[in-house]
């Protein structure tokens, strides 16, 4: 359930599940000689436990900030603010910025992981496989020979051979075994929620779409919430059970795959369905959005997207949009999201 | 609607091939292009950074001192002054004093400079050109060629340097400083032809190369459009270890009589007699000692500092990591955070 | 991995054959070669002494017979040189690898601690400079590196020599140990040993000091350059991401990854040393084979020097081969490549 906490309440949805990580106002900013440059603009969004999330953005949107703000791992000198709230399935809420380093260094891997884009330089070239898995649970101070059995069992599941992938080199291994080498490592502390930045953007098709179907099949056997980040929309249609779109630093719609599928109530989310090429549709239906993303620096004012936007009026370019509920599972940030049905047409058709 | 329809005659009329590019050049702009991007541009890089600028200015110094130094002041002879001054103790007349011999050390210094730069100049001349003749030869023509190359490159690199050049010294006896810088630097473009043909190979395999392999260039063409302005920056910092070479050697033989100076002036000769006049047990004569030592020791530190300076002209990870003052490309953004900026994590 | 092995070995031998051709045509076949000088000397000083002995005597001190064909003469000269056979020395009147076995040693005891030291000082350093990039420490600890590194180490040495030997009088100026030690190097007696040891130190300390600390400052530079190279790599955040201590980073990660490349340049160094004694040993009267090849050259002895230049050339011939053939001990990814490095 996602929306802008009033003072009040925290609103929940009738399905009842719990929010694992909330974020709010959340802000990431670099101080640079030409100004400040706001990758990040004050997002909010709850995620739900055991569910897994797509975000969705193009390059430059600010997701790769996103996620690495959930594990307060912004590089420096960027300065992340706001709060994320952590509720642990045992255990007391922690707000994932206010933590000690050491507190810090406990929950990053332990209970948060993350598996970056380019697994290809995630390891040490001099380090066999094994070695990376034993460091890191002699680093956490975790029973080391429990820990091989997991990570066995982890290889497995992710249809790798143990003895073969822990006794090797990682140049030995090939794109797609480096990656889901990388996923067991990065679950090899049982870790809670897993943050996945592009981590099939440099496999080939193939391998983009098994792993992809592996990831849902994880979830259910760890117990695993999954944060999805990528620019590549059709890819996590058939994983995620909810989409959020980033645009321009901001969230732009937030809702459930289906809805936002086959009804998306944000502008940029029909223009960027509607430019999704697919093989079968016939080239006049291929439609590239016009105009260029922002500059974090110079982020115009009122709604981000109102300079591209067909829909776009007086009000657009003054006054940000709130987050409104268009249905109990949907949540869109745009002035005119009701009379999008009948401006923009929905041209392609995404399957789940 | 009337987009579709509009979009589809672009189509159909074959519109969208009509689009030029946007910007055509005249023949002076490309000229000036070209004159930007080999001289202006790492003329910028030497100037931007501080240790390449004062590398620079030391460097030029010597040059100048070299060319013109000679004309302005005296040259040294035998008992142009009293016997062992110390410095700037008779005024300006002997600013760096004068030696057993009477001869004034600031005229020995400066008068040793223009065939000392001879010797550079030549022998960098020689390494350059050798260098890169061989290593482009090598890996343009690849096969047969390039195996016998780079045979002979790779036996010339693992000869050691000094003891050759001794015995060449001591069969040629040389005393033109051309020839001497030439002896002197015979093992180092070795090196250079090395890295030149890797640098070729990774760049014959651009498609731009192939383009104009495909388009008929001829070959002298494509090597000096499309490879040559990129070993630019190996061939100065071979330049520089080359004249770095010149100096270490043709010093360090001076001083030990290797190589023959009846009528030559050089630092390297002034150590020497300062030494063997006993300037290290006479406290007094200490300063024929030092002069010619930093003289030798502030030009390699200009030249070291140059090339360290320019170092930035192939590592531009060093400037990323600095993003706060870098233009707008090398700010921070989204997907090149964790690479450029060398993912410091609290 | 067979092939690589075979490469590297022909190509060993073919630069030592290159080599020896070399001295060949020093010795023989250029205007004003030793062979003809000797020669003409011989016969001047020697009128009464036949052609046969005239030709026995070159051949003996320069393995070159002047009259037979010139394959001949090749032949002869690199059998002989296969063979152990470096001529004699025209001066000492003994044969060259006589004084090249006693010499050699020393210059190697020099420059190997000489080498090992200067490496292990200045990588430490670059290291330690690579993390506090850009702070006062590590601009101070450039400039000063590249001060030293900008210096001939035989201009140390003379400065060393100057004040620590001279003026203070705190080391031996010349030799390579005191004249009332006796060497000894054995097991059974390891006071005398560790004594002789301890002064022959004493004695090269000043030179191993001068190539010291200008070979450090390069070592600190590029190592400094390849551990940022290091620090800029992705593994490295996702190994502070995984919770690995610092320490286990600095070592493991960006100090084995840093260091791997210097690998071929300590190769090259090691050629640079040996020549460089050459010069390093003058300076400080170190009978090595550096020092010799001086002497050689001052006496216009050129069975000596030839000889001191073809030792050195094959040790630096044989230390660059076994490196390269261990290189894929010490990388893994050279293992798999053929050792492509």
């Amino acid at each position: 359930m996602s929306g802008r906490a009033d003072a009040a309440t925290v609103p929940k949805t009738d399905t009842e599940s719990e929010v694992v990580l909330s974020c709010r106002d959340l802000s990431v900013e670099f101080r640079m000689d030409r100004g400040t440059s706001r990758v990040l603009n004050g997002l909010d969004i709850d995620i739900e436990r055991n569910e897994i999330i797509g975000v969705v953005g193009e390059s430059g949107s600010g997701k790769s900030m996103f996620a690495s703000a959930l594990l307060d791992a912004v590089v420096e000198p960027g300065v992340t603010s706001g709060e994320i709230t952590y509720r642990p399935s045992e255990g007391e809420s922690v707000d994932v910025l206010d933590l000690s380093d050491d507190r810090l260094r406990q929950l990053r891997w332990e209970e948060i992981s993350m598996v970056f884009q380019g697994a290809l330089s995630s390891f040490n070239p001099t380090l066999k496989l094994r070695g990376h898995f034993v460091e890191t649970l002699e680093a956490h101070d975790y029973d080391v020979e429990a820990g091989l059995e997991r990570t066995r069992e982890l290889l497995s599941d992710l249809y790798l051979d143990p003895d073969r992938v822990l006794d090797s080199y990682p140049h030995e291994l090939s794109g797609g075994m480096k990656q889901r080498a990388l996923i067991a490592l990065s679950l090899v502390l049982e870790p809670e929620v897993l943050v996945m930045d592009e981590p099939t953007a440099a496999l080939d098709l193939l391998m983009q779409r098994s792993i992809v179907s592996l990831l849902s099949d994880l979830r259910d056997k760890y117990d695993l919430t999954m944060v999805f980040i990528t620019h590549d929309l059709p890819l996590v249609t058939k994983l995620a059970d909810r989409i959020g779109v980033l645009y321009a630093f901001e969230l732009a719609e937030v809702g459930s795959t289906e809805e936002i599928l086959s009804d998306p109530k944000h502008p940029y989310t029909r223009a960027l369905l509607n430019s999704t090429p697919d093989i079968d549709s016939p080239l006049e239906e291929m439609r590239p959005i016009e105009g260029a993303a922002p500059d974090p620096v110079n982020v115009p004012s009122g709604c981000p997207y109102h300079e591209r936007c067909p829909m776009a009026t007086e009000d657009c370019a003054t006054i940000k949009p709130d987050m409104e509920a268009a249905s109990a599972t949907h949540d869109v940030a745009c002035h005119h999201w009701e009379r999008v049905d009948d401006e923009i047409d929905l041209t392609t058709e995404v399957d789940r | 609607m009337s987009e579709r329809t509009e979009s589809l005659h672009a189509i159909d009329d074959g519109e969208a091939f009509e689009a030029v590019s946007d910007t055509t050049m005249s023949r002076e702009e490309r000229y000036r292009r070209l004159f930007d991007r080999l001289i202006l541009a790492p003329g910028r890089i030497v100037w931007d950074d501080l240790r390449a600028r004062i590398g620079a200015s030391i460097i030029l110094l010597y040059v100048l001192v070299g060319l013109f130094g000679p004309r302005l002041y005296k040259a040294p002879r035998v008992n142009q002054g009293p016997r062992s001054v110390t410095p700037l103790s008779e005024g300006l007349a002997y600013p760096l004093g004068t030696d057993n011999l009477g001869r004034d050390i600031l005229a020995q210094l400066i008068h040793a400079t223009p065939s000392m730069l001879q010797m550079i100049t030549a022998g960098g001349l020689f390494v350059t050109i050798m260098g890169v003749t061989v290593g482009t030869t090598a890996g343009y023509a690849g096969g047969r060629t390039d195996r016998v190359l780079s045979l002979i490159t790779d036996i010339v690199m693992t000869i050691p340097g000094l003891p050759l050049i001794v015995i060449l010294a001591a069969l040629l006896a040389p005393q033109n400083p051309i020839v001497t810088g030439l002896i002197l630097t015979v093992n180092v473009w070795a090196g250079l032809a090395r890295e030149i043909r890797s640098q070729v190979l990774s760049i014959s395999r651009h498609s731009y190369v192939e383009a104009s392999k495909a388009m008929g260039l001829s070959t002298p063409t494509i090597i000096v459009k499309d490879i040559l302005p990129n070993i630019m920056p190996y061939v100065l910092i071979t330049f520089v270890n080359a004249a770095r070479q010149v100096i270490f050697a043709s010093i360090g033989l001076y001083f030990l009589g290797v190589l023959p100076y009846d009528s030559v002036v050089n630092w390297g000769v002034m150590i020497d007699q300062a030494v063997s006049g006993g300037a290290m047990h006479v406290v007094s004569m200490a300063h024929w000692l030092i002069a010619p030592l930093a003289t030798i020791t502030l030009l390699s530190f200009g030249l070291i500092l140059f090339s360290q300076g320019t170092d930035r002209m192939f590592n531009p990870r060093v400037r990323a990591r600095h993003s706060t003052t870098t233009g707008s490309d090398d700010e921070p953004t989204d997907d090149d955070a964790a690479a450029t900026t060398g993912g410091v994590v609290r | 991995m067979q092939r690589y092995y075979l490469e590297r070995t022909l190509q060993a031998v073919v630069t030592v054959a290159s080599v020896m051709s070399l001295a060949f045509f020093l010795l023989r076949l250029m205007p004003g070669n030793p062979a003809d000088a000797y020669r003409a000397e011989l016969i001047q000083n020697n009128p009464q002494m036949t052609q046969a002995e005239i030709d026995y005597r070159v051949e003996r001190k320069l393995n070159v017979l002047p009259d037979a064909p010139l394959h001949e003469q090749y032949l002869n000269y690199v059998t002989g040189l296969l063979s152990g056979d470096l001529g004699e020395s025209i001066n000492e009147g003994v044969p060259v690898s006589e004084i090249i076995a006693e010499a050699l040693p020393w210059t190697i005891f020099t420059m190997s601690i000489a080498l090992l030291i200067s490496f292990a000082i200045g990588i430490s350093l670059g290291a330690v400079m690579a993390y506090k990039e850009g702070s006062y420490f590590d601009s101070g600890a450039s400039v000063v590196s590249i001060l030293f590194n900008s210096i001939p180490n035989y201009i140390i040495g003379i400065l060393l020599i100057w004040f620590l030997g001279y003026q203070f009088e705190l080391f031996p100026t010349g030799g390579r140990y005191s004249t009332e030690m006796e060497p000894t190097v054995g097991l059974l007696e390891p006071i005398q040993t560790l004594a002789f040891l301890g002064d022959a130190l004493w004695h090269a300390a000043l030179l191993i000091l001068s190539y010291a600390i200008v070979a450090s400052g390069g070592w600190a530079l590029r190592m400094r350059g390849n551990s940022i190279q290091v620090l800029g790599e992705d593994y490295l955040r996702v190994a502070r991401l995984r919770g690995l201590s610092e320490r286990r980073i600095a070592t493991r990660y960006v100090g084995r990854n840093a260091v791997l490349p210097l690998y071929t340049a300590l190769l090259i160094a090691i050629g640079f040393a040996l020549g460089g004694s050459v010069i390093l040993e003058q300076v400080f009267t170190y009978p090595g084979v550096g020092y010799y090849m001086i002497e050689g050259l001052e006496a216009r002895d050129y069975p000596l020097m030839m000889g001191v230049f073809l030792v050195m050339t094959i040790a630096v011939v044989l230390g660059v081969y076994i490196a390269d053939l261990t290189y894929g001990l010490i990388d893994p990814r050279a293992q798999t490549r053929g050792g492509e490095h």
